[in-house]
């Protein structure tokens, strides 16, 4: 199975949810986030998220390591805040090194958003199959056509790239076998010898890639691609209550939290 | 060299829940100077056994040892030049601005000295009937020449076991040909063949012993005729003809060669 | 030869004609085609037979119009292919040789449905087309899944499917089986049997085992025409299967070696002909 990393193939009344609906709620929430100024705001939408992530029968260990990538980020915020905030009364000192109670406060405060903004987003990739993703995006962006936005050439493109990725990534090894059988090592030296390794994978993915993406033009035109004017589709989004109740609450939850 | 798979397991994705059993329990040799034909359906596990050969896969049970010596505790460079694995369409892997940049890539990552890697360049090329695509781009070639290329860029190592994984896929009969006679060639040089091909006739033309893999095991091996002969609904032509003539006329023997049946068929009365 | 007249009258009732076609790659000195000519009557099931760059793919790709030819006519049920490529496409399919860069969708039956998408057919109509094409080629059950699981067999299957779901009346199969493996192609071949007078046939090929049962065979070499021959007459033919590099299926050619004709297909048929001793009858010569 692909799972481009991140969709979690289960089944949930989350999963089911219309992507557009999920892909409207998760923008609002991500602009809403930053409207919310105070930690409580931020702890009661987080309640909320976890409680979404439990609907969504993900199990937690899979989920958390969607935020690993932030780690990073978080401890940066953490330290910066913590060893330079002049804020508040001071907790704790120790030579011209000085912790204030803001200093915690606030990185406390941009820990909880950076972690939010990371797991809502998550949970819309986790809950959508690429897919639909595409889908619901084509179909979202699909006004835009009367102000000329190639809305269905994008929504073409994406639906291609999802086709061809798992497809490339064996290639890819393919290639990399092939030309570690003759000699090559893509492990040693620094950095720059090591990007220099990469030449004998890149060069014929890349060639390799085009060509593919030749023949495949050739194969679509052969099948009556003309592009987007009189197309149907196969493929139907539904919008039904549930999608529109899942709407109404994500508004909800940030409304109370922007007031707590 | 003699290489060996003793009781060879391979796993992919091991711990998940996508885990495959590719191969459970292989054991085989490929004896100096022999052609070793592999043939079974897809899923039987030919790539993955290919792919030990060299170490390209490590086995997740049992051996693989050259010349007795376990090839884990080879430097791998140097397993990998005496035993040249030759993937499935090749030509993917072609890279490099000129035909001859490309074979010289091997040689010259065995450290050899510029006018030995010229050489070894000059020399395969020849060997495989391309030495005059020297200069051109190896983007620019045909399907054929690519193929016979790639193969050049694999000989120029001068290994001692040469693996080819279905040489001859998507090529035209011609050019089929062309290649078993690069293989009986190779084998009169003392270099081992180890032929993997889903095509049965080829397989019988060239191999001098065959090995039948099925969902991951080894089903046969042995000559040609011993392995043909046990089910012959599954068969080179030549072996399904002459086993269906076997049960009213067994003075025919088991041909497998075209050669042989011809002749065998031929010495039948009446014909 | 037929009359080269009567396929280019509009209407003709030939399902496709070509009349001095003649056609050469953009800076390239040498003619791809140089005036071709032939015709395909409706239901037949013809063979196009040839070495490597004699002019088998230029030909299918003026035929469905990815190609204009430089002179000399097409006709595609009635159409020009060069001037109205849409409606030829809904007449003429054609099935590539590489399975994997025909399949532009992320699941099965999304793909099958991709020609009928192009059509603008209705959504109810296309759900009951697509899962009549998928159990066409046998692959219930394949809807949902991806296409880089399957394997090359499958993959071909799955690109024909989506050829018959448009219900052309003409298919174009080039080289559909050289880059599959044994089981693969005999999946492929056991499907493309079924479509045996339903539809017009041109079957590009450098296995002739797969045209034995063709009503003809086309030979293509360097650009032109050399020969249009029952699939018997081909066989039995050593010079012209020599000069356009033409390999004889073992069957065949293990015939021809034990002095008989090469008009075997089967090992059973040549098995049984062997038993039986039959005597000159069957001789060549």
């Amino acid at each position: 199975m692909t799972s481009l990393g991140q969709f979690y193939p289960v089944a949930s009344p989350v999963h089911d949810l219309d992507p557009r609906a999920k892909i409207v709620a998760t923008a609002v929430l991500v602009a809403g986030l930053f409207l919310i100024d105070s930690t409580v705001g931020l702890l009661f939408v987080a309640v909320a998220l976890v409680a979404l992530v439990g609907a969504s029968r993900i199990p937690v260990r899979d989920f958390l390591r969607l935020l690993r990538p932030v780690l990073f980020i978080v401890v940066l915020t953490v330290v910066f805040q913590v060893l330079f905030s002049r804020e508040g009364t001071t907790v704790f000192q120790w030579g011209f090194l000085e912790v204030h109670a803001g200093g915690l406060r606030l990185a406390l405060f941009l820990t909880l958003r950076i972690l939010l903004l990371v797991g809502v987003a998550g949970v819309l990739t986790a809950t959508t199959a690429p897919v639909e993703l595409a889908d619901g995006i084509e179909d979202l962006l699909s006004p835009l056509k009367r102000l000329r936005f190639p809305a269905h050439e994008v929504a073409m493109m994406m639906t291609i790239a999802l086709r061809f990725i798992p497809t490339l990534g064996e290639e890819a090894e393919k290639i990399r076998g092939a030309q570690a059988a003759r000699g090559a090592d893509f492990s040693e030296g620094g950095p720059l010898r090591r990007a220099r390794s990469l030449v004998p994978v890149l060069v014929p993915l890349t060639v390799g890639a085009f060509r593919r993406a030749d023949e495949l033009a050739e194969a679509m035109e052969s099948r009556g691609y003309k592009g987007g004017e009189g197309r149907t589709r196969y493929r139907e989004l539904r919008f039904r209550a549930r999608d529109a109740l899942a709407l109404c609450i994500t508004v909800l939850v940030l409304l109370i939290g922007v007031l707590l | 060299m003699r290489l060996e798979l003793r009781d060879v397991h391979h796993v992919y994705a091991a711990g998940t829940p996508f885990e495959v059993a590719a191969l459970r329990g292989v054991s085989l040799t490929v004896e100096p100077g022999e052609v070793l034909g592999i043939v079974g359906g897809t899923g039987s596990g030919k790539s993955t056994l290919v792919r030990h050969m060299n170490l390209l896969l490590l086995p997740a049970g049992g051996e693989v040892l050259v010349d007795g010596v376990d090839a884990t505790t080879l430097k791998k460079s140097e397993l990998r030049r005496r035993v040249g694995l030759v993937f499935q369409f090749p030509e993917a892997a072609l890279f490099a601005p000129t035909v001859d940049e490309d074979v010289a890539f091997a040689p010259r990552r065995l450290g050899l000295d510029e006018d030995e890697v010229r050489e070894r360049v000059r020399e395969s090329l020849g060997l495989l009937g391309v030495g005059d695509l020297a200069g051109r781009s190896p983007f620019a070639l045909s399907g054929g020449e690519k193929r016979r290329v790639a193969i050049a860029g694999v000989l120029a190592m001068g290994p001692e076991v040469l693996v080819l994984d279905e040489p001859t896929a998507g090529l035209d009969p011609a050019t089929r040909g062309e290649l078993l006679d690069l293989i009986r060639h190779l084998r009169e040089a003392g270099v081992a063949v180890v032929l993997v091909s889903h095509d049965l006739d080829e397989v019988a033309e060239v191999a001098d012993r065959v090995c039948a893999l099925h969902a991951g095991r080894v089903c046969a091996i042995g000559t040609p005729a011993e392995v043909f002969y046990r089910d012959p609904g599954l068969a080179p032509v030549t072996v399904r003809v002459a086993s269906l003539l076997q049960e009213s006329r067994p003075e025919i023997g088991e041909p497998v060669r075209f050669g042989e049946t011809v002749a065998a068929l031929s010495a039948l009365s009446g014909v | 030869m037929q009359n080269p007249g009567t396929g280019t009258r509009p209407g003709g009732s030939f399902a496709v004609s070509c009349e001095e076609l003649t056609f050469s790659y953009p800076g390239s000195k040498e003619r791809a085609l140089s005036g071709i000519s032939f015709e395909l009557r409706p239901g037949e099931y013809v063979g196009l037979v040839g070495p490597n760059g004699g002019g088998k793919s230029t030909l299918v790709r003026l035929l469905n119009g990815l190609l204009r030819p430089e002179s000399g006519s097409v006709r595609v049920s009635g159409h020009d292919p060069a001037t109205e490529p849409f409606e030829v496409r809904k007449h003429l399919g054609v099935l590539f040789q590489n399975p994997e860069n025909g399949l532009v969708a992320p699941f099965v039956e999304d793909d099958v449905a991709f020609g009928l998408e192009n059509l603008g057919v209705p959504r109810e109509e296309m759900r009951a087309r697509v899962a009549q094409a998928i159990r066409g080629v046998g692959l219930e059950g394949y809807e949902r899944r991806e296409p880089h699981t399957l394997s090359g067999g499958e993959k071909q299957r799955v690109a024909l499917a989506g050829l018959l779901a448009v219900e052309p009346e003409i298919l174009v199969l080039d080289e559909p089986t050289s880059m599959l493996d044994a089981a693969g192609r005999r999946e492929v071949l056991e499907h493309l049997e079924v479509l045996r007078s339903r539809k017009t046939v041109l079957h590009v090929t450098h296995h002739l085992e797969e045209l034995l049962n063709a009503d003809r065979v086309l030979v293509l070499n360097g650009g032109e025409l050399v020969a249009d021959e029952s699939p018997e007459r081909l066989l039995a033919d050593p010079e012209l299967l020599r000069e356009n590099r033409l390999i004889l299926p073992v069957v065949p050619r293990l015939a021809l070696a034990l002095g008989l004709r090469a008009n075997f297909k089967t090992p059973e048929e040549l098995a049984g002909t062997i038993l039986t001793g039959a005597g000159s009858g069957t001789r060549s010569g």
